[in-house]
């Protein structure tokens, strides 16, 4: 945060310079004001003869109003513009993470710490930075003006300050600690809350619906209890404050009270110092108020500051070389490749395949033997361990990542849909594709039996606020990215057919045939029958490639192969 | 709105009261203060000068009395005021919460994501406000600005005017326009603000596919477009903001000025006394104090309007079903019957399921398949009473759904769902969900049945592990196996397995097998899929669904002849 501040120094103190002068026309209005009651009232002057003070009063009334839409602009906008550069580059360090280390994270929780985050980042460098600027600056200033008017009461001012934020920081440590605890039971609660709300339908179907929500009850009501412990102890301070204020001011006026009535003191130095000396509380008081928006920030600050020292990705993610990726589909020789996930167990053990050119090779064996992973190597989403990925000859690490991906279509496992109409979905693969390219894509993988069922068609609003689609939806819809991207020379298919019948899986695989004729395919596969009609089968088991060949040898061999093949009959 | 959130809060009024009335104190007690000790002061240099005796006793205690009555009666107004919010924003939740159970999840299909309930949480945080920022500042505003209209009227009748004329304009009519003109700002800020968060979660749940289209920096860029167009928003509504609040102090002054013109007149024509002319005008200055929070208040007020018109709109869904306050007892062994049975999910929606007849005998032992689509999934929420036939009827044990208490029509159908939802309870309490009061006993023998023996010892903290959020510690297959524990517990006569394989490799559904074997002992037995392979022993008969209709109902034998035809076929060809 201190480093954060420094980028807003000018305009802080340019706000600051901005408050000075306010405190200063504050400071000439109550002489003015001192000075027209004095005159008037006890010097009998007739009013008319006072406009030179009448004017003075007006003009600096009008100045305050200037000067303090000045100095909240300044600053607003400083800590907009920060706020703004802390969000763009708290997004890009989400993005560095690579889609391995996005995937540990909770993407809900990013986003509230992006959102919400910076929001409260931004009230502290908006408000509460700026206060706590005027909290010192402003009652030195106002002291200064005070002293030459009435020494003694100055002198009671000056003694009685230090003692407020000493007494604001004793209370305020005991308050930090509670506050900790309350912020945590509001995470809870909110957590509770949200998966109580989306395991509603569970929840009726167990008939516990009423039970979780005299949970939520008894929650909500922890919240309440450690909420008011927090407060009780805040209000503590802030009454603690005002009493001091409260009492100085009651000090400062007897004091100027009786050395009136003895006729030592001028009115008119009397009644300014009287009319300053609330004045003089005033932004320390402000600065209390403040002080939940500081805790707050400094919470965020703490949640944000995660994303900055996540532990990188295992092996990195592909940088890339310049070499540009060689025309046609290439053959990708995948040669000993190992790769573990940070902080786990190997997921690839010295893994080598050949994926020719035009060819279908399918990986099979059980969840978690490796097969995914492997795809997204490819993908570059990380660097092999050790091994080598050769394309065409060519090691992968040297060629320039974003060429190598415009060559590549990629069906994942589960898909994202994005925000947007059934077509922006499309035509992520492909942001130039023409209307023809589009129909023909979405016919072919059979997306075009889906939108006809969709209520608007083509132009349906998926994702987050959209219409959610089934796993079978979802995955023709990956399939015809795929074969909108028609410059793509490798296919990475990962499960494509896993959610649909026989029927849809059978048509899905004659697209994966003819696309085959022109590229180099790499299909990932659970269920054997997809896997049949590959050209190339090579079973992996916790990492490792076990067995390798045509699915004819594999079947005949009796090995892992065939094993797989006898679970699946069964 | 007001009105119903007032009568919402109505349980709490003693607190809302005492909180105000404390609040109203601490309002009066400042201006009393200030008010007083400009008198104090005054005279005491008018007597000063005068040379003339004067009891300073009397004002003395009042300002005494006055400076602690602000500072307590602050403190006490600001324990009493939250203690009043917490309580009706607790009372607020619990009953958002029981509003929205039955409506799952025919009402609630627009409220899928973690997102949607996060606003949903922010708005009733805004209705929290309410009191608080709203009702409290409102009240206190009036009622202090009338007495001190009071005090002016004894005083300096002609002064009066001039008080309600400033205090009328910096309170309502400035914050009114301010308001006015940021109406439409404020308005496209929040709408921008949740667009925002939604492109965020699709950079970062959608990164990997991004990364692979090479649509990162398109996205990117798109994201900061808009946040730069929410920010200039957010400049302009402060900028506003900013001048409304120097126009308020300006207005304050200028009213001083105004009153103590009229003032310090009267004192010369001898109608006033200067001491009183001093009070006056630090009385009226103080007024403002309570007057300014009004343009905050109105700015929150709007903001509570636009949550609380969200909040209530959602809970005055109309259910899908209105529940009998009872029903007839069901038979031990019910039958399930649709009757011609059509359902749709909207109005110009296509009929997902279209006139189904389908008798299930007690004990039957039936598969449903079909394409998706086919109205599997359909024909379920039917007979679950999540969703209500338009045509037909569906009838469980003899009576239609509709005459039975969902609760109660629940208990007797366990279901295992494709993906089972897991709460971040403990794995105990996962389990017992549905039979709070099942013993030890009777636990350890369904966790045996469901396989989850040697899963449950490999726990560190056993049946007390915390699954976390969304059941996001335990795997795929152990999620299942859970949830079949869990149906164990449940002990009912109907048992609805839905894709219990779907998603998992050959072996680990093979584990799954024999849990779902003994699962499915002496129960009826409704099998949903779309691909019948190796759960075919489970059944006796097949039913194929087909765009919304029974297509046809064959014993699992002839059915699974039928494929191996169609696939012989298939491979010949």
């Amino acid at each position: 945060m201190r480093r954060e501040a420094r980028g807003i120094r000018k305009p802080l103190l340019r706000a600051a310079l901005l408050s000075g002068l306010l405190a200063l026309a504050l400071a000439g209005q109550a002489w003015l004001l001192a000075g027209l009651l004095d005159q008037a009232v006890f010097a009998h002057v007739p009013l008319g003869r006072l406009w030179p003070l009448w004017l003075g009063l007006l003009l600096l009334a009008v100045l305050r109003f200037a000067l303090s839409v000045g100095a909240r602009r300044t600053v607003f906008r400083a800590a907009q513009h920060l706020a703004q550069e802390l969000r763009a580059r708290l997004l890009r360090g989400a993005q560095a993470l690579g889609p391995y280390g996005l995937r540990a994270q909770a993407s809900g929780d990013l986003i509230t710490r992006l959102v919400d985050g910076i929001e409260a980042i931004l009230g502290y460098f908006a408000r509460y930075l700026p206060q706590l600027g005027n909290a010192l600056l402003l009652p030195a200033l106002l002291a200064v003006c005070v002293f030459p008017a009435d020494w003694l009461s100055g002198l009671v001012l000056l003694l009685t300050a230090p003692l407020i934020p000493l007494f604001m920081t004793l209370v305020g440590k005991a308050a930090g600690q509670a506050s900790e605890r309350r912020y945590a039971q509001l995470t809870r609660l909110g957590a509770a809350f949200i998966e109580a709300l989306g395991g509603l339908v569970t929840l009726r179907q167990l008939g516990a619906a009423e039970r979780c929500a005299r949970r939520l009850d008894s929650e909500c009501e922890e919240y309440r209890a450690l909420t008011m412990q927090v407060l009780r102890i805040a209000f503590l301070s802030a009454l603690v404050l005002e009493f001091f204020a409260t009492v100085s001011i009651a000090v400062v006026a007897v004091l100027i009270g009786f050395r009136l009535l003895w006729g030592e003191l001028q009115l008119r130095a009397g009644l300014f110092v009287l009319l300053l000396a609330p004045e003089f509380y005033l932004p320390l008081r402000a600065l209390g108020g403040l002080r939940h928006t500081r805790m707050d920030a400094l919470a965020a600050a703490q949640r944000l500051s995660v994303l900055d020292d996540v532990p990188p990705v295992s092996g990195a993610r592909l940088a890339g070389g310049a070499r540009a990726a060689p025309a046609g589909p290439p053959e990708i020789r995948i040669e000993r490749v190992s790769y573990a996930h940070s902080g786990r167990a190997a997921a690839l053990r010295e893994c080598s395949i050949v994926l020719k050119a035009r060819r279908v090779t399918a990986l099979v064996g059980d969840t978690g033997a490796g097969k995914s992973t492997l795809l997204e190597l490819l993908l570059g989403f990380a660097v092999p361990d050790a091994g080598r990925l050769w394309v065409d000859g060519v090691d992968l690490t040297g060629l320039d990542p974003v060429q190598w991906r415009a060559r590549l279509a990629w069906v994942p496992q589960q898909p994202h849909v994005f925000e947007g109409s059934v077509r922006d979905n499309l035509l992520l693969a492909a942001p130039e594709a023409g209307a023809d390219a589009v129909r023909l894509a979405a016919e072919r993988s059979g997306l075009a039996a889906v939108i006809a069922r969709l209520p608007k068609g083509w132009d349906t609003a998926l994702g987050e606020r959209g219409l959610g689609l089934s796993g079978g939806e979802l995955q023709r819809l990956a399939l015809a990215r795929a074969l909108l991207r028609e410059q793509a020379a490798v296919w990475l298919l990962d499960e494509p057919t896993a959610h649909l019948d026989p029927d849809g899986a059978h048509a899905v695989e004659a697209v994966i045939r003819a696309a085959a004729a022109t590229r180099t395919v790499v299909l990932v596969a659970h269920r054997l029958s997809a896997a049949r009609s590959a050209d190339w089968v090579a079973v992996l088991r916790a990492g490792r490639v076990v067995e390798q060949g045509t699915p004819l040898e594999l079947e005949r061999t009796r090995g892992a192969y065939a094993d797989l093949l006898q679970a699946e009959l069964q | 709105m007001p009105r119903r959130l007032l009568a919402m809060l109505y349980p709490y009024r003693g607190w809302m009261a005492g909180g105000a009335a404390l609040a109203l104190l601490a309002a009066l007690a400042a201006i009393g203060l200030m008010a007083v000790s400009g008198w104090f002061i005054a005279a005491m240099a008018v007597a000063g000068a005068g040379g003339v005796i004067i009891n300073y006793y009397t004002p003395a205690a009042a300002i005494r009395a006055f400076a602690i009555l602000r500072s307590g009666g602050r403190y006490g107004e600001r324990i009493v005021t939250h203690e009043a919010t917490l309580r009706g924003l607790a009372g607020l939740r619990a009953w958002l919460f029981r509003r929205l159970i039955p409506l799952a999840p025919a009402r609630l299909s627009a409220l899928r994501s973690g997102e949607l309930f996060a606003r949903l949480r922010a708005d009733i945080d805004a209705l929290e406000h309410f009191y608080l920022a709203v009702l409290v500042p409102a009240v206190v505003a009036l009622l202090t600005v009338a007495a001190g209209l009071i005090v002016c009227l004894l005083v300096l009748p002609v002064a009066t005017p001039v008080l309600l004329l400033g205090a009328l304009s910096a309170g309502v009519l400035l914050p009114m326009r301010m308001q006015r003109r940021a109406a439409y700002d404020a308005a496209q800020t929040v709408r921008e603000t949740a667009a925002l968060r939604g492109l965020l979660l699709d950079a970062l749940r959608g990164h990997a596919e991004l990364l692979a289209w090479g649509g990162v920096s398109a996205h990117t860029e798109r994201i900061d477009a808009l946040a730069a167009r929410v920010d200039a928003r957010r400049t302009r509504l402060e900028l506003l903001q900013a001048m409304t609040g120097g126009a308020v102090g300006l207005f304050a002054q200028l009213t001083v000025l105004a009153v103590l013109v009229l003032a310090l007149a009267a004192a010369h024509r001898g109608t006033l006394a200067p001491p009183l002319a001093v009070m006056l005008s630090l009385l009226t200055l103080a007024s403002f104090e309570v007057v300014a929070p009004l343009s905050e208040a109105l700015a929150q007020w709007q903001a509570t309007l636009v949550a609380g018109a969200r909040v209530f709109e959602l809970a005055d869904t109309p259910p899908p079903f209105v529940e009998p306050v009872s029903c007839a007892p069901l038979p031990p062994a019910p039958a399930i019957v649709f009757e011609n049975a059509s359902l749709r999910y909207a109005e110009d929606a296509p009929w997902a399921l279209d006139g189904v007849d389908l008798v299930l005998p007690p004990g039957a032992r039936v598969a449903v398949v079909g394409a998706s689509g086919a109205g599997k999934s359909s024909l379920l929420a039917a007979l679950l009473k999540l969703y209500p036939v338009q045509k037909g009827r569906v009838l469980f044990g003899g009576q239609p759904v509709q005459a039975l208490q969902g609760d109660v029509l629940r208990r007797h159908i366990a279901v295992i769902a494709q993906r089972p939802v897991l709460f971040n309870l403990s794995l105990r309490e996962n389990l017992l969900l549905a039979a709070p009061e099942a013993d030890a006993g009777k636990l350890e023998r369904a966790v045996g049945t469901a396989q989850l023996g040697r899963f449950v010892a490999s726990l560190p903290a056993g049946y007390d592990t915390l699954l976390g959020e969304g059941g996001a510690l335990v795997s795929g297959g152990e999620a299942r196996r859970i949830a079949i524990a869990r149906a164990l517990l449940q002990d009912a006569p109907v048992l609805v397995l839905d894709e219990p394989t779907e998603g998992l490799d050959a072996r680990t559904a093979r584990d799954l097998y024999a849990a779902l074997d003994a699962a499915a002992r002496n129960r009826t037995l409704l099998l949903i899929t779309h691909r019948l392979a190796g759960l075919a022993h489970l059944v006796e008969e097949v039913v194929v669904m087909g765009a919304g209709r029974v297509i046809k109902r064959v014993p699992v034998g002839d059915y699974l002849a039928g494929e191996r035809a169609a696939h012989m076929a298939d491979a010949g060809g």
